[in-house]
């Protein structure tokens, strides 16, 4: 029974991805949101609830523990009385342990369906993540769940390795350069060797909702947004922001193209109201590209961040060990719904290179010698897997046969205790 | 979410999903009790192949499984299963039934699979029971199914009964002592007025019961319990009432187990809360430092170092 496959769980802010290993996709993408009976600020304050009187069992205590919904169940139940939704992860870090134990609970036996005393887990976690709850973690899955092994890897790393999937990468590398965008923050992360680089690590405060936000603003500011009803317009800017986006090389000749050419460049999207279906149709025009550009020009949209992304990820580069900045510029992995931008690559790409160049050209005139660099290579990697990035990096390492070997077992747990989750061996990498 | 679902969620939204719209797939996945399924679409994107594997499908072939699976599903059934897999099933997403109810119906049934494979030998003894009931005497053959490696499930009818034991093994010593507390409670729930008509529970540990005492390479050893289900004629009566107490009897062991897991839990809870209060009381007992500066008469002040 030890061979049923390993169980990926990426559990993320806003979305969990959890799946089996060796499948491309993950089986249930659900948001990270539990609805409990009371409301959530209450029940922590007085704690869970307590034995009222001796009896048997079942009227001992109630089952208010058991009555609570995860994932798209949770919000839809959000507005039923005496309901209350939580999102027991903050920042990508897990904030309230009660729940989001309970949350691991209705995942595996609800929707996976799997005993987790059979199978192996794969979880991951953000970068810098105090290895106390490292050690938490390990504590609830060896001890509440008793499951048969855990590997815990850091989602930038997990990312790299999705990026296997390429048939632009030839080396099996574990070293590179992680954008990760997904719904609220932009992280840059550059690794090496499959340890990530803590020092170096940058945040970007501009994220897929704040592209939809921007794509909503212009489209107010045409005046298209007057059609649709307010409660749909967030949505609306959404499906724009997925389905009609792309990332230009040249601002100025873009809007020029669509000056010229308005009928061929202006796409329409069609829309219903979500509650008495009347039809509305809107123009989609400029905020095809200019919302993608904000990551490259971000004074269009915010006025309290200005660097863009590129010079974000050179100058996060520079900040890492000199030996490593070459694997670093090498290698530039996309991650995240919020890279899924067409020709999002071939623009950072485009962008870095000019700033390498630059810095090149500038130490060899003030350096004076005749003597002149061979340049620094950069590439850029986008590919098929990149919107569930994270979950597909594990679910194709967790597959390999020394998974198991770097995996901590139960035994092992038991021999050692909690401890024994502070430190795992990374592997993957082909060297 | 006290009972567990018959039914698997992965077939169920993976079927609505491709209902609406066809797209190639090859997923793996797995159910309780070491089942594991595979969907793919080898030849076109709009034919699903959906095979089982099930741990003890030797077994239950012999009660007759092949025959609950093909009134099930009809023509659905592959002669031939894929490899690997003991059967097989292809979705013809251009031949199902039309949107609606009816639709539902059809992929409910299909999520379904699993428990209607188990579902054989229960069938084949409450039949037996009908059988022997009219003899007024008499008991059936006793039908055990090995669903995991160390457990099984054992059947046997009997004229005006069917009786089902479930070996159950706890590999932790917490597991088995909260294992312990909750087949107990079974046994004296069942003293509730209410739920007078509940089938009777009798749990043994490391003793077999007499039913199955004869049976050969039974584990003697203290994490093993014995827990069995006394099913008379009224908790099978009709078709509806028979398919509700398969439903959940096939399911009692990850019942079992997901709610020592859900005790854990809310135990764990528990402490995580005390542990908070009780900080909250130790750090109340913290004592100020004292920190007021004290300066000689120039008004120069001292170090201490």
């Amino acid at each position: 029974m030890s061979l049923l496959a390993p169980i990926i769980c990426d559990n993320g802010t806003g979305y969990s991805k959890v799946g089996f290993a060796g499948n491309s996709d993950p089986s249930f993408v659900f948001p990270t949101a539990i609805a409990t009976r009371g409301s959530a600020a209450q029940s922590s304050r007085s704690g869970p609830a307590v034995p009222a009187k001796p009896g048997n069992l079942a009227s001992k205590r109630g089952v208010e523990d058991l009555d609570f919904f995860i994932g798209d169940e949770a919000l839809a139940n959000a507005k039923t009385p005496g309901y209350g939704v939580s999102y027991p992860i903050r920042h990508g870090q897990i904030d309230n342990w009660d729940y989001m134990e309970r949350y691991w609970e209705q995942t595996i036996f609800k929707y996976l369906r799997a005993e987790p005393e059979d199978h192996y887990f794969l979880l991951t976690e953000p970068p810098l993540n105090p290895p106390e709850n490292r050690e938490q973690t390990a504590e609830i899955f060896f001890e509440s769940f008793n499951i048969q092994g855990l590997y815990i890897a850091v989602q930038a790393v997990l990312a790299l390795a999705a990026s296997w999937s390429s048939n632009r990468v030839t080396d099996r590398t574990l070293t590179g350069t992680v954008i990760d965008s997904g719904d609220g923050v932009t992280h840059v992360i550059p690794c090496a060797e499959g340890y990530v680089i803590g020092s170096a690590i940058k945040h970007i405060p501009i994220a897929g909702r704040d592209i939809t936000q921007f794509v909503l603003n212009l489209m107010r500011e045409r005046g298209e947004m007057s059609q649709v009803p307010p409660e749909d317009q967030l949505k609306v800017a959404g499906k724009v922001k997925e389905n009609y986006t792309y990332v230009c090389q040249d601002i100025v000749k873009e809007f020029r193209k669509y000056d010229v050419e308005p009928y061929k460049y202006f796409e329409r999207f069609d829309g219903e109201h979500s509650v008495t279906g009347r039809k509305y149709s809107v123009d989609v025009g400029y905020e095809r590209f200019l919302a993608p550009e904000i990551f490259f020009n971000p004074e269009i949209y915010s006025s309290d961040f200005l660097t863009p992304l590129p010079e974000i990820v050179d100058s996060t580069i520079q900040a890492s060990p000199i030996d490593v900045r070459r694997g670093l510029y090498k290698n530039i992995v996309l991650s995240g719904g919020s890279t899924m931008f067409q020709h999002f690559d071939q623009r950072l790409k485009r962008d870095l290179k000019q700033l390498v160049g630059r810095r090149l050209e500038a130490s060899a005139i003030s350096s004076g010698s005749a003597q002149k660099s061979s340049g620094v290579e950069v590439d850029v990697i986008s590919h098929k897997r990149q919107r569930y990035a994270v979950w597909f990096g594990g679910s194709l390492l967790a597959s390999l046969p020394e998974f198991y070997s770097s995996c901590h077992t139960k035994a092992q747990y038991d021999e050692i205790g909690p401890s024994i989750g502070r430190r795992y061996k990374i592997f993957g990498s082909a060297t | 979410m006290i009972l567990l679902e018959p039914h698997n969620y992965i077939i169920q939204t993976t079927l609505v999903d491709k209902f609406s719209k066809p797209t190639s797939l090859d997923v793996q996945f797995v159910d309780f009790d070491g089942v594991r399924f595979h969907l793919s679409t080898p030849e076109r994107k709009t034919a699903l192949l959906l095979s089982m594997h099930i741990h003890c499908w030797d077994e239950l072939v012999r009660y007759g499984a092949l025959d609950v699976i093909r009134r099930e599903y009809g023509s659905l059934v592959q002669a031939q299963p894929e490899p690997e897999y003991n059967v097989s099933l292809v979705i013809d997403l251009d031949t199902a039934p039309p949107e609606g109810e009816q639709r539902d119906s059809f992929i409910h049934s299909i999520a379904l699979m699993k428990r209607n494979a188990l579902a054989a030998p229960f069938e084949l003894a409450f039949k037996k029971q009908k059988e022997l009931e009219t003899s007024a005497s008499g008991q059936g053959d006793l039908m055990a199914i090995h669903y995991r490696n160390e457990e099984a499930i054992y059947i046997q009818a009997a004229h005006d009964r069917v009786t089902v034991i479930f070996s159950t093994v706890f590999r932790e010593e917490t597991d088995r002592i909260f294992g312990r507390v909750f087949l107990q409670e079974f046994v004296d729930a069942r003293r509730l007025p209410q739920i007078q008509n509940a089938p009777q529970v009798l749990f043994t540990n490391r003793e077999p019961p007499l039913e199955i005492r004869q049976v050969p390479g039974l584990k003697d050893s203290e994490d093993v319990g014995y827990v069995t289900f006394v099913l008379f004629p009224r908790h099978f009566a009709n078709l509806n009432v028979a398919a509700g107490t398969i439903s959940h009897i096939e399911l009692f062991r990850d019942y079992l187990h997901y709610h020592i897991k859900c005790s854990k839990a809310y135990m764990q809870s528990r402490m995580r809360h005390r542990v908070s209060e009780f900080q909250k009381v130790l750090n109340r007992a913290k004592t100020e430092a004292a920190s007021s500066e004290r300066k000689t008469v120039t008004g120069r002040t001292l170090q201490t170092r």
